[in-house]
């Protein structure tokens, strides 16, 4: 059976832990767009740096990081490949065929997936410390000037809260479902395009009547615990910004002021 | 009882759904604060209207509703704000805990409930721990609740319950979609509930699970039909039965036997002790001590028979979905073609990844599956398998798409590509079979909770399956759906089917043709139910944290109590007719109970 998960908190007492998870999301923003404006060596040994500390001090079991990343270690190869093979400057360095590789193309090659790596580690980061609820609370927090505007930011959180908790088990009976249906001659993903559509319907019926299912409980299940929405609701966690944030912050500041002087 | 003690008070409730459909019909009661009163009834008896009208979430059409105090609905006006008060004073816990926990970590899934209720984060944080600790899940409050049990799942969502204090609790059916060692689980946390004085109102379809009431109340058609202690209730045998409810196994039995009535195992145990030595009085002497039990000279027949063409085999089969852990390691075993077979095992034992296996959804690692003669490591064996094998999985019923009861059967058949008469002749073959040639035209929507999940074995069927594997078929339904699937299933049997059926209940373990018990992705004994529940296999069977069918435990307990060996009965029938040879060979000694052998 497949197992979707999304957000694999692994439970630790760090200081990355701790952390408020609203700094925990700005900073890592900040982070990304630093990443992936790095365009030398020494820009890259300086987040790569950054990000492997970050790793040392959130206390994360190594395999925990990798299998966080694993899903998209195909996606970073054909990235490289096709860098190495389509950036056509500097000097051939090699020739197979129609193809040639080029100095351009292993340094383009080598830079960007460094790069995405690097931003891959960190957003998985981000998601193996802070557990789903203080991310939709921070989101909540986040959102909040929007519910000034009469937009509906606590409800957006909640059902971002909602969503992971919901989608891996509608993950886990779409595939019970094709399952059955395949047993009984159904032909998901064969045949022609036509073919193919009909095929989708049943799955989808049986799902959506499954979503609908689910609708049902989790509404009674909302009523019976008082949820009315984010007016007058309390948290358990709190929400505080102290000098961690502050330290989390200026580091940030730090290393971006860094990678413009290098760059 | 002082009418302040008085927590839920309907009047006259009735309320009717759409299209007609009653829910509940003129009910009045009465919840006295620290009673436990459960509710019982097939399905579509109103129970669980009645569960959501007490726990505040449905306003009657008709009638008076006082909950905690409020009066929440008076001629069938709702007062709104009323229900609102009263709500921050009732819990509810439900059948399916995963659509009831709200986050992916269980200590802020407790603490759900009493963050809406806007109280300080050192009260919120006071209570999670409290509350997890009394349902004894205090080592998972930083765990994610999809990789927990059902009935540990289950166990959060009632921490959350509590944590909002409510001074009344209603439990909808909690334990119907868990596994035996859940729902006890559920019903000792239920009984340190009671212990400490919590008003509970529990809902279930499981006989035994009342006893422990103060009150029963049972609900025909939205009415109340019977009320009373348990004793008085269930000895209503008749009028039950009727109901499509059954007596308690203890209640059953002492009737059968003559005994003075009563619904309590323990008594009846005493009860059974003093009947014989009253009987054997001063005739201890001549107690044939060793002599062969009645039965054991005629064992049911052996499945490991040799001559018996095995139609699937697994040898030495291992799989693993990730390099963490097995779910199935070194498991042999054979199933004789036209038999029946019942897997058990505790949840996460390997068993429906054994199921996976024989129904050629996956390839072991390592050995080797047969099915019908084909090995199914290569893609094509596995096709071979899937069509020669019919696979109706846990809760097959979510699968239901089609508009009506009739195209939904007839999606295998048609996808085999079958000319419109061939599979028309098998939709209403299968549809007989399952006994719903009655309602083809139907919206498979609109069935009853037993007949939608045959329906969903219809569709199986339709695809001629010789191999017919069931993934806990009788999980989740009343009495009369679990005796409707059971009368199918050994229709099929008598037609030729082989049946392989993964099962909690030891009872139709029992009744199988052969018994293979899992534990820990390991086989710990297979055989015929007589072999595998033999004196020896107990322990290994008990770590497994499986039991023995009732009949047998039952004649287990007897013998350490002083009766002479009752020869291992399998069914109360078994027991009954033990009982009664050996209750007779006391009084007429030696030769008496010999003959009847």
């Amino acid at each position: 059976m497949l197992r979707i998960s999304i957000g694999q908190y692994v439970a630790a007492d760090s200081p990355l832990h701790r952390l408020d998870a609203r700094v925990k999301i700005v900073c890592l923003l900040a982070l990304l767009v630093g990443v992936f404006c790095v365009s030398g060596a020494a820009q890259l040994a300086l987040v790569a740096a950054s990000v492997a500390g970050l790793l040392l001090l959130a206390r994360v079991p190594a395999a925990s990081v990798i299998a966080s990343v694993r899903p998209l270690v195909a996606f970073l190869a054909v990235l490289s490949l096709f860098n190495l093979f389509f950036v056509r400057t500097g000097d051939v360095v090699a020739e197979l065929g129609p193809l040639s590789i080029t100095s351009g193309g292993i340094a383009a090659a080598a830079l960007y997936t460094a790069r995405f790596a690097v931003a891959l580690v960190a957003g998985s980061l981000i998601l193996l410390t802070t557990t789903p609820t203080q991310l939709a609370d921070a989101f909540d927090r986040m959102l909040s000037p929007l519910s000034r505007i009469g937009l509906p930011g606590h409800e957006i959180a909640m059902v971002f809260s909602l969503m992971m908790r919901f989608v891996p088990m509608l993950a886990d009976e779409a595939s019970a479902i094709i399952d059955a249906q395949s047993l009984r001659g159904g032909a998901l993903g064969t045949g022609g395009v036509a073919r193919r559509v009909r095929s989708i319907v049943p799955v989808v019926v049986a799902l959506l009547a499954s979503g609908l299912r689910h609708a049902d409980g989790l509404a009674r299940a909302l009523d019976a615990r008082c949820y009315e929405g984010g007016k007058g609701r309390t948290h358990l966690h709190e929400q505080r910004l102290g000098a961690p944030e502050l330290a989390a912050a200026l580091a940030t500041a730090a290393l971006l002021v860094a990678l413009a002087l290098l760059g | 009882m002082r009418s302040g003690d008085v927590q839920v008070r309907l009047a006259h409730v009735s309320l009717v759904y759409e299209g007609d459909v009653v829910a509940l019909d003129d009910v009045s009661l009465e919840i006295a604060r620290g009673e436990r009163v459960c509710v019982l009834g097939a399905n579509g008896s109103g129970k669980s209207t009645l569960a959501s009208v007490i726990c505040g979430l449905l306003a009657p059409d008709a009638g008076e509703v006082e909950l905690v105090g409020e009066r929440v609905c008076a001629d069938g006006a709702p007062d709104l704000e009323a229900y609102r008060r009263a709500r921050r004073s009732l819990g509810l816990v439900f059948q399916n805990p995963d659509d009831q926990i709200v986050t992916s970590v269980v200590e802020d899934d407790v603490a759900f409930g009493p963050e809406n209720l806007g109280l300080p984060r050192d009260e919120i944080a006071a209570r999670v721990s409290s509350e997890l600790h009394r349902v004894a899940m205090d080592d998972f409050a930083r765990a994610d609740p999809s990789r927990l049990s059902g009935g540990q799942r289950q166990r959060v969502t009632i921490a959350g319950a509590l944590a909002m204090r409510p001074k009344v609790l209603v439990l909808d059916e909690p334990g119907s979609l868990l596994d035996v060692r859940g729902r006890s689980a559920i019903l000792r946390v239920m009984g340190r509930l009671a212990a400490a004085g919590t008003t509970l109102v529990h809902v279930t379809h499981y006989m035994e699970e009342a006893l422990e009431a103060d009150r029963v109340i049972v609900l025909d058609h939205g009415r109340v039909v019977l009320a009373g202690t348990p004793d008085e209730v269930f000895s209503h045998g008749r009028e039950l039965s009727d109901l499509g409810l059954e007596v308690p196994f203890a209640a059953r039995l002492s009737q059968r036997l003559g005994l003075p009535w009563t619904c309590d195992e323990q008594t009846l145990l005493e009860q059974m002790g003093t009947w014989f030595f009253s009987q054997r009085e001063g005739d201890r002497s001549q107690a044939p001590a060793g002599r062969a039990a009645p039965g054991a000279t005629n064992p049911s027949p052996s499945l490991c028979e040799k001559n018996h063409v095995p139609i699937v085999q697994v040898e030495h089969a291992s799989f693993s979905y990730d390099r963490r852990s097995r779910a199935l390691d070194d498991v042999s075993l054979r199933i004789a073609e036209g038999r029946s077979t019942a897997i058990i095992g505790q949840t996460g034992s390997g068993k429906s990844t054994l199921l996976r296996l024989l129904c050629g959804l996956e390839a072991p690692d390592s050995g080797r599956v047969l099915v019908a003669g084909v090995d199914t490591s290569t893609r094509r064996g596995r096709r071979r398998a899937q069509t020669a094998v019919g696979y109706v999985m846990q809760h097959p019923e979510r699968q239901l798409f089609a508009e009506t009861v009739e195209k939904d059967v007839a999606f295998g058949p048609r996808n085999l590509g079958l000319s419109a008469d061939e599979v028309e002749r098998r939709v209403s073959e299968a549809l007989e079979v399952v006994g719903l040639s009655e309602r083809r035209g139907v919206s498979p929507f609109k069935l009853s909770g037993g007949q939608r999940r045959l329906c969903a074995l219809a569709g199986v069927l339709a695809m001629r399956p010789s191999v017919l594997v069931l993934d806990e078929p009788t999980a989740g339904l009343d009495p009369r759906g679990r005796a409707m699937l059971r009368r199918v299933l050994s229709r099929l049997s008598e037609r030729g089917v082989t049946l392989v059926q993964v099962t909690h209940s030891m009872e139709d373990a029992a009744r199988a043709d052969q018994v293979i018990a899992l534990d820990r992705s390991r086989l710990v004994a297979a055989g015929s139910p007589r072999e595998v529940f033999a004196a020896r296999n107990e322990r290994a069977l008990a770590e497994g944290g499986l039991g023995l069918p009732r009949s047998l435990r039952v004649a287990r307990e007897l013998e350490r109590r002083g009766w002479p060996s009752l020869g291992d009965p399998l069914t109360t029938d078994d027991l009954v007719a033990a009982l009664n040879v050996r209750a007779a060979g006391s009084s007429l000694p030696a030769e008496g109970g010999e003959a009847e052998c």
